[in-house]
Parts: structure tokens; C-alpha cells; sequence
């Protein structure tokens, strides 16, 4: 966001929270003592650093002054602390880096590729530098997506499996010749060394999901509609947080998800030339994930003691990542950057003209959908359910534009062999069993070539996408590349070709890679496990 | 100003015609009996409800004479019931459009609401059936058929004859949508029929349409001659089927102990009235399906779900022996007896196991 709407945003943020929170004192004291309590409890229990000292001392004051403050004053330290929150989340968008870095990180990504062999070097110097276009692919509803672009804002939303999508869809996006977007980052990247410099002049505002204390989700999520009802585009990824168990996200966070429905309608109620905010979904795909293995095993922790933020994964070594692109690219290993189809805040698909649409393709006055008494107007419970109708289809347009990688086939071929091998076992006594297991060459051409047939199914019905390796024809190809890219990252690999065999080495791996084809029709496997709902 | 009976400044009597009928607050997608008596009780309630039905002549008898003679028999409606073949006058500008149409049927009337519903308004259905290809609940046709969002389910013991006849029963509305249960609450407040609330629209679906097949099989019995404790016995073990297949769906297991699950299957399983246990009992006195099918000239929605659950069920992989021997019975000739002879020969476990160790 430009510095300049930043202050109108925060006072805006402060008077709808005192609308939310300040119905009457009873409300704003209780609202302040429980914010206080969360937030002092909160740093208690944070390792001692001094920005959390200092913080610290400055609830302690303010709730030294809310026992003895009236109901006037009350609202007054309500609206303090609003404000702090907001400023706290509030991001800073710097033109001239952002610029910079959409220019240099192709470039950059494309050295790091050229320096794996002398002669690719040579070729690239000078003006031979290919470009991070040949290593991402971009596909789907691109034009539809130019074109709302021009009539609304629009909110791209994307599947998450690793940090690396924060930086491919920014620049994704740049590529395409979008302008750019405000985005919520989690505090953790902010902390990250490799990625707080694009985080802190991007225009990154600032998720921080240790605070769970209500009064700053209400700002947080108040803050991003805010931008929107200004017409920033924003993105996020609505899955909260990057797929533990490398499947397609079935759950959504319907909190920030929600604000363009809210957006949408402050903008119809207060007239604005164009009200609309369109909803883009967006998956990345990847033959590898640089964090699978963290990813994996903190999915496998029992239920509920999983971390939901992880600072110390593979993303956080910039040798290991490094390395993790020097493979990536060596191995042409494409991204797939994938425009699902538009959605209005309601779910509705929409056309190139801006035009929301029923499933049988009639034409939908969407307005009508927020009316109370004929006018525009915010109702909770109704917008709730709204935004779950939206949720719903968002997970089904990442479901249908997932590209299925030759890694995840294999993966999924021999994670099924493995449940074969393994009857009456479940997921986790599977994967806790540390026996190597063979299994003839020949016999794994044949089940990935009964998946495939599967998978080429759901393709030609319009649910899956499919890489181009996949699409082809040849098993066998479909077979060495994902070996070759099992062998080269993580610190062992999956699988490995022994002879005539295929060692299972990693099942935890295979588990992680085999879930992307989780609940679609593949298979007996397809269905989805009861410890992944 | 000219009203009937008044004369005009020619001194000629003007043409007699009806007052101006207030304007609808209600519209009813379908005038057969369950439409007929919603349209009753909303009368009964000082509302205007407007009918749409196919054929004009319907629509005549209902407006000329006040009565629906092939649904509710001589019984005359009041006046500020309305009917019309126009689906477009009968949905515009009504707050709550309520969907009475059987499940066979279903879709093709949904897509044609569906040309003409607004998102501002609620949209409900009262039909008791899963459809039969795609064993899809009547909720997920109208999300596919129409834009309306703000959608629910009305069910409950509502056997039209007895509710015409002026009995007092009950019903839920259930719906994600505060407003659409508190719109359709208050079209019905303080009359004869009393609307509870809920929010489970898959189970309050699925305990309407899953009862049917019950009624059928409580029909058999008491056509074969068994007394009241054999069909206490299909009943309850018919709601252990019922939560179990619902509860598959992600529906909530206590939606089945209200009037949507366990409250319709009494009325049903017990009332002569009730068509699909005509059909049971026709089925148990020799007669063949599609002549009882024709001479009730109504949906009796039982069969087709029948059909539709035990193949959900084979899908999902749930044992669910009344329903089995019931589809036999209608669709591979099963003779009645036999479905209870093997009913009573099938195996015997844990009473309550369909409730999960959570619950019990």
C-alpha cells in the first residue's frame, strides 16, 4: 500500500473496531481486559527478547489504567490499541524495490541455474541469461484475469506448499504485467533472512498467528478489506498455511477469505464506480518441495501438537536453497503457475466481462445477494455462510487445476504398492515400519500405468491437470524423471533404482508426494484417509 | 372507480370480476397435496400465497372454484389462495419461494425457477425423496439448478390429509441462512403447524427421504399381518439405518431423534394415510408395484429413494439390511415375506453401534 492511503486504512480499521467492539462499556472493557490478558500471556511465555520486554510494559501500563478509567477513556485505549494492532500489521510498498526485485529475481534465479555447468555460463553472458519464463509456466484463465483486472480488484488466492510460492507468484504476477499486490505474510518470513527484505518493501503487511487474541484478527482481517475497498489487489494463500501433508488444501480460513464479500459490499453501499472484487484463484505446482521432509514429519506429529509455524525448515539454509535451485533447474523441472477460473465473493464463476455466472452459465445480478430491506448491508451470519459457498468453490477450482508431476504419480503408485504389501496396517503404523521394500521394476511400470490411466481420466473430465510428461505417452519417461528427481534433493531419496528393482527408501517421502493425488478419483487410494480430513 | 356491483356513470352494471387480490408474499412451486396444504395453513395465516402449477385448467379450479379437487378433494380453499402456470409472475418479487415438487421432476422445475430467482430471495423445498440417478439431496440440485444461496429445507410428520383436515402438527426448518429460517418460521408463526428451527440440512434432507422407505417396510408388515411390536422393531432398527447412512453424509445423529428423522418416520409408519406405506401394504396383498404406483396417481417418494440409498449405500460401503430387502422387494421381486423372513435371519450385533463410541 502507498504511504500515503496508509494513515486513512489505520483510521478506518480503528473506527470499524470501535463499531464491532464499542456497543456499549460493558463491550469495550470486556473487549480490553480479554485483549490484554491474551497479549500479556502471551509474552510471558515468549523467550525473552527485548521487544517483547518492551511490550510488555507498554499493556502492563494500559491495563494499570483501564481498572480505574471510565467508560470515555476506555474507548479511548480500546481505539490505542486498535490502532497499535493495525500499525503493527500495516505494510510498506517501496516502487523503487519493488522495481528492483522483479527485475533481478528472474535474473538471479537464472545465474544460479547457469552456474551448475561452465558452458550454460558461457552461453548466458552476455544476454543469453534465459529467464525465470522458461522455468514457470504459466497457464489458464490469463486473459479473463487481464480483463477484471481492469474492472475491479482482484484477490488471487493460491495453493501453498512452500515459501518458494510467496516469490513465484509475485513474480508470477509481475511477468504477466500485473501491477502490484499487497499481501499477507507471516511474521515468521519477516524474521527470515532471505526473505525479509522483499517482505519489508513489497508491500507485505504483517501476519503474526502467534497473537491470537481476537481484537487483532479483527484488525488484521478489517486492514486487508480495507486495502481492497481502496482497490489494492491483494493476495494470500487462504489454506493459512503451507499443505502439511503435500495434499491440495481442502479447508480454507474463511476469516480473510471473507473481507472481499465485506469489501464488496462497503463499496455498494458507498457508491463506488467499481465495486467489484473478483477472486482469482491460482495453484503452484512442483516436481519438489525444498521442505517436504520438515513438512511431512511435523503432519505426522499426533493430531493438534503439529507446529502451525515453522521457522526452521529447509527454507530458512540459503545453501540448502541454493542448492535446491541449482537441482530444480538443471533438471528443467518446471513450475506450473496455474489461473484457475474467477470466482465472484459468492463462489459464482465470472466471465471476461465481469459478469458472475450460475453453474448452468445464466447470468447473476450479484448485488442482489447482500440486500437487506433493498439496500446494501453487512450481515454476519448471512456473509459467513456466503464465504463458506465461496471457500467451496475455491477448493474445487484448486482441486481441478492441480498438475499432477511425475513425482506424485510415482509417489502415489508405490505408496499404494506399500499399502498393499502392508494389510490391516494404518497410515502411521505404515510409515513408522523402517523395512526396505523392493519392488520389481516391471510391476512398478504397471501400477503407474493404472494410475495414469486414472489420472488421464479425470484430465479429459476437466478435474486434474497433468504435466507434460505425464500427458504423454511413455511410462518409462514418466518413471526416470521422477527417480531423477527423487535422487537429487532432500537429504535421501524416496526411491531408488537398484537393477531391475525400485528401493522404497523413504516412505514418509512417498506419503508426502502420494497426497497430491488424495481425494481424486485414483485408484482404491483416492479416497481420502480419515487421519487427512 | 369501478369495483363489481357498482354501478357506473352509464348506469350499466359494470362486469363482475374479482377484487384485487393483495400481492403475493409467498410463492408454492407445485399444487399438489403437499403444496395444496402449505398453501392452506399460510392462508389460514392471513398470507397470500400464489401457486404455480403446469396446466391452466388447474390453475382455474383453484382460482374460479377454491378447490384442488385431485389433491385435497372437496375440501375448499381460501380465497387468498392464488394460482398461476406463470413461474415468472408466481417468483418475482416474493420474499420466499417454497419448492413442493416431487423429486422425479425436481431438477427440470428447479432449472426453470432457476431462470428467475434472485439472490435476496429464500428459497426452500419440502420434497422428502433423493433423486434417483444421482442420488443427489434436493438442497444440492437447487445449488446446481438456480443462483439462489439462501436456501433450506422444511420436513416434519406434515401427512397432507391429516394437516387439511385441520389437525395441528409440527415441522423444521433448517438452514445455514438465519434469515431463511426465521423467514419461513414466520410465515407459519401461531398457526397449525408449528415450525421449529434447526441447522443440519443434510440430516433434516436425509431423515425426510430416508423414512419413506421405512413407511414402505412398516406397510409390508402390518399387511402381512404382523401387530405393533414387529413394526417397533423395523422402525427403530430403520432409524439406526437412517443415522447410520446419514451420518455418512455428514449429517448430525441427533437431527434423526426430531421431528425431520423420528417424528415423520411415526407418522408415516403408522398412518394409513401415508402413500408410501400404501404401497407396502399393497406390495404385502399381492399387488405389483406400477399398479399401486397408478392408482395412487401421487409420488410415493419411497420408491425411487429406495433406490437411490441402497445405491449410495453400496458406494459408501454401509450394511443397511431394511433398505436392501426393501429395494428387492420393489425392483428384483422379492416377495415381502421373504425380505422379513431374511430380515429376521439376519445377524444380531451391539443394539446402538450406529451412535459411534463418542456418543454413547
Amino acid at each position: 500500500m502507498l504511504d500515503e492511503d496508509k494513515p486513512r486504512v489505520i483510521e478506518e480499521v480503528v473506527r470499524r473496531m470501535l463499531d464491532e467492539y464499542g456497543g456499549d462499556s460493558a463491550a469495550v472493557e470486556r473487549t480490553l481486559f480479554d485483549t490484554l490478558y491474551d497479549e500479556r500471556r502471551r509474552l510471558k511465555t515468549t523467550s525473552d527478547t527485548a521487544g517483547a520486554q518492551a511490550l510488555l510494559s507498554y499493556y502492563d501500563g494500559i491495563y494499570a489504567e483501564v481498572s480505574r478509567a471510565g467508560p470515555d477513556r476506555q474507548a479511548e485505549l480500546l481505539a490505542e490499541l486498535a490502532r497499535h494492532f493495525a500499525e503493527e500489521v500495516s505494510g510498506h510498498f517501496d516502487e523503487r524495490v519493488y522495481q528492483l526485485v522483479t527485475r533481478v529475481i528472474p535474473w538471479a534465479f537464472t545465474v544460479m541455474l547457469n552456474t551448475l555447468s561452465p558452458l550454460k555460463l558461457v552461453q548466458a553472458i552476455p544476454g543469453g541469461l534465459g529467464s525465470l519464463e522458461n522455468q514457470v509456466e504459466f497457464q489458464g484463465e490469463i486473459e479473463t484475469f487481464r480483463k477484471l483486472d481492469e474492472l475491479g480488484t482482484t484477490v488471487v488466492i493460491s495453493t501453498h506448499q512452500s515459501n518458494l510460492d510467496s516469490v513465484v507468484m509475485g513474480w508470477g504476477l509481475y511477468a504477466l504485467g500485473f501491477g502490484p499486490y499487497t499481501y499477507g505474510a507471516g511474521a515468521n518470513l519477516f524474521e527470515n533472512k532471505m526473505m525479509a527484505f522483499f517482505m519489508n518493501n513489497l508491500g507485505a503487511y504483517r501476519v503474526d498467528r502467534r497473537i491470537k487474541t481476537a481484537l487483532y484478527t479483527s484488525v488484521l482481517k478489517t486492514y486487508a478489506g480495507c486495502t481492497m475497498e481502496l482497490g489494492y489487489n491483494n493476495m494470500f494463500f487462504p489454506g493459512g498455511t503451507r499443505s502439511r501433508s503435500g495434499a491440495v488444501e481442502r479447508r480454507l480460513k474463511l476469516g480473510l477469505l471473507g473481507m472481499g464479500l465485506d469489501a464488496y459490499i462497503h463499496n455498494l453501499a458507498a457508491g463506488r464506480d467499481k465495486p467489484d472484487i473478483f477472486i482469482i484463484p491460482c495453484t503452484m505446482n512442483y516436481q519438489i518441495i525444498l521442505e517436504a521432509e520438515t513438512l511431512v514429519e511435523d503432519f505426522l506429529k499426533e493430531v493438534g501438537k503439529s507446529r502451525y509455524i515453522i521457522t526452521d525448515d529447509e527454507f530458512s539454509q540459503p545453501m540448502v536453497v541454493l542448492d535446491f535451485f541449482r537441482k530444480l533447474f538443471s533438471l528443467d523441472s518446471r513450475i506450473h503457475f496455474t489461473v484457475c477460473s474467477p470466482l465472484d465473493v459468492f463462489g459464482n464463476r465470472v466471465d471476461a466481462e465481469g459478469r458472475s455466472l450460475d453453474r448452468r452459465g445464466r447470468v447473476v445480478d450479484r448485488a442482489r445477494y447482500v440486500l437487506r430491506d433493498g439496500e446494501p448491508a453487512v450481515d454476519r451470519q448471512r456473509d459467513m455462510e456466503y464465504t463458506r459457498e465461496l471457500a467451496g468453490s475455491v477448493i474445487d477450482q484448486f482441486h481441478r487445476n492441480t498438475v499432477i508431476k511425475p513425482t506424485n504419480l510415482l509417489a502415489y503408485a508405490m505408496f499404494e504398492h506399500l499399502k498393499e504389501q502392508s494389510p490391516g496396517l494404518d497410515v502411521y503404523h505404515l510409515l513408522r515400519e523402517d523395512r526396505e521394500l523392493e519392488v520389481p521394476l516391471q510391476a512398478a511400470y504397471d501400477r503407474v500405468d493404472r494410475a495414469l490411466k486414472d489420472v488421464r481420466k479425470l484430465a479429459r473430465e476437466g478435474r486434474i491437470r497433468l504435466d507434460e510428461t505425464v500427458a504423454g505417452k511413455d511410462i518409462v519417461l514418466v518413471v526416470n524423471t521422477a527417480l531423477a528427481h527423487f535422487e537429487s534433493f532432500h537429504r535421501g531419496p524416496a526411491l531408488l533404482r537398484r537393477g531391475d528393482h525400485l528401493s522404497l527408501l523413504d516412505r514418509k517421502l512417498l506419503f508426502y508426494y502420494h497426497n497430491r493425488l488424495v481425494g481424486f478419483e485414483v485408484g482404491d487410494g483416492g479416497r481420502i484417509h480419515e487421519q487427512e480430513r | 372507480m369501478t369495483e363489481g356491483g357498482y354501478m357506473s356513470k352509464s348506469g350499466k352494471a359494470a362486469p363482475k370480476r374479482r377484487p384485487p387480490r393483495k400481492r403475493s408474499d409467498v410463492a408454492i412451486i407445485g399444487g399438489g397435496s403437499f403444496g395444496t396444504m402449505l398453501a392452506m395453513l399460510l392462508a389460514e395465516r392471513g398470507r397470500h400465497p400464489l401457486v404455480w402449477v403446469r396446466r391452466q385448467e388447474h390453475a382455474e379450479e383453484i382460482n374460479d372454484e377454491h378447490r384442488n379437487v385431485r389433491y385435497s378433494g372437496d375440501i375448499e380453499l381460501p380465497r387468498n389462495v392464488a394460482a398461476t402456470t406463470d413461474l415468472e409472475k408466481a417468483i418475482d418479487g416474493v420474499p420466499v419461494v417454497i419448492m413442493a415438487i416431487p423429486s422425479r421432476s425436481f431438477r427440470e422445475v428447479a432449472r426453470r425457477v432457476g431462470d428467475h430467482i434472485r439472490g435476496d430471495q429464500v428459497l426452500v423445498h419440502g420434497t422428502k425423496g433423493l433423486e434417483r440417478e444421482t442420488h443427489r439431496r434436493m438442497s444440492e440440485i437447487l445449488r446446481e439448478e438456480t443462483c439462489a444461496l439462501k436456501t433450506g429445507v422444511i420436513s416434519g410428520p406434515t401427512l397432507a390429509r391429516e394437516m387439511m383436515a385441520g389437525n395441528p402438527s409440527g415441522a423444521v426448518v433448517a438452514s445455514h441462512y438465519r434469515e431463511v429460517v426465521t423467514k419461513v418460521h414466520d410465515l407459519f408463526r401461531g398457526g397449525r403447524m408449528r415450525v421449529y428451527t434447526g441447522r443440519d440440512v443434510t440430516g433434516t434432507e436425509i431423515g425426510g427421504a430416508f423414512k419413506n422407505i421405512i413407511a414402505i417396510a412398516s406397510g409390508a408388515s402390518d399387511g402381512l399381518g404382523f401387530g405393533a411390536m414387529t413394526k417397533s422393531l423395523l422402525m427403530t432398527r430403520g432409524l439406526g439405518e437412517m443415522v447410520r447412512f446419514g451420518v455418512a453424509n455428514d449429517a448430525e445423529a441427533r437431527t434423526f431423534a426430531g421431528l425431520a428423522g423420528m417424528g415423520d418416520m411415526m407418522a408415516n409408519c403408522m398412518s394409513p394415510l401415508s402413500r408410501n406405506y400404501q404401497v407396502g401394504a399393497g406390495l404385502a396383498g399381492g399387488e405389483a408395484l406400477d399398479d399401486l404406483l397408478a392408482k395412487l396417481d401421487q409420488a410415493a417418494e419411497g420408491v425411487p429413494t429406495a433406490a437411490a440409498v441402497n445405491g449410495q449405500a453400496a458406494e459408501l460401503g454401509l450394511d443397511l439390511p431394511i433398505v436392501r430387502e426393501v429395494h428387492a422387494v420393489l425392483f428384483e421381486g422379492r416377495a415381502p415375506a421373504l425380505a422379513l423372513e431374511r430380515l429376521m435371519k439376519s445377524p444380531v450385533g451391539e443394539e446402538l453401534d450406529y451412535f459411534g463410541d463418542r456418543d454413547r
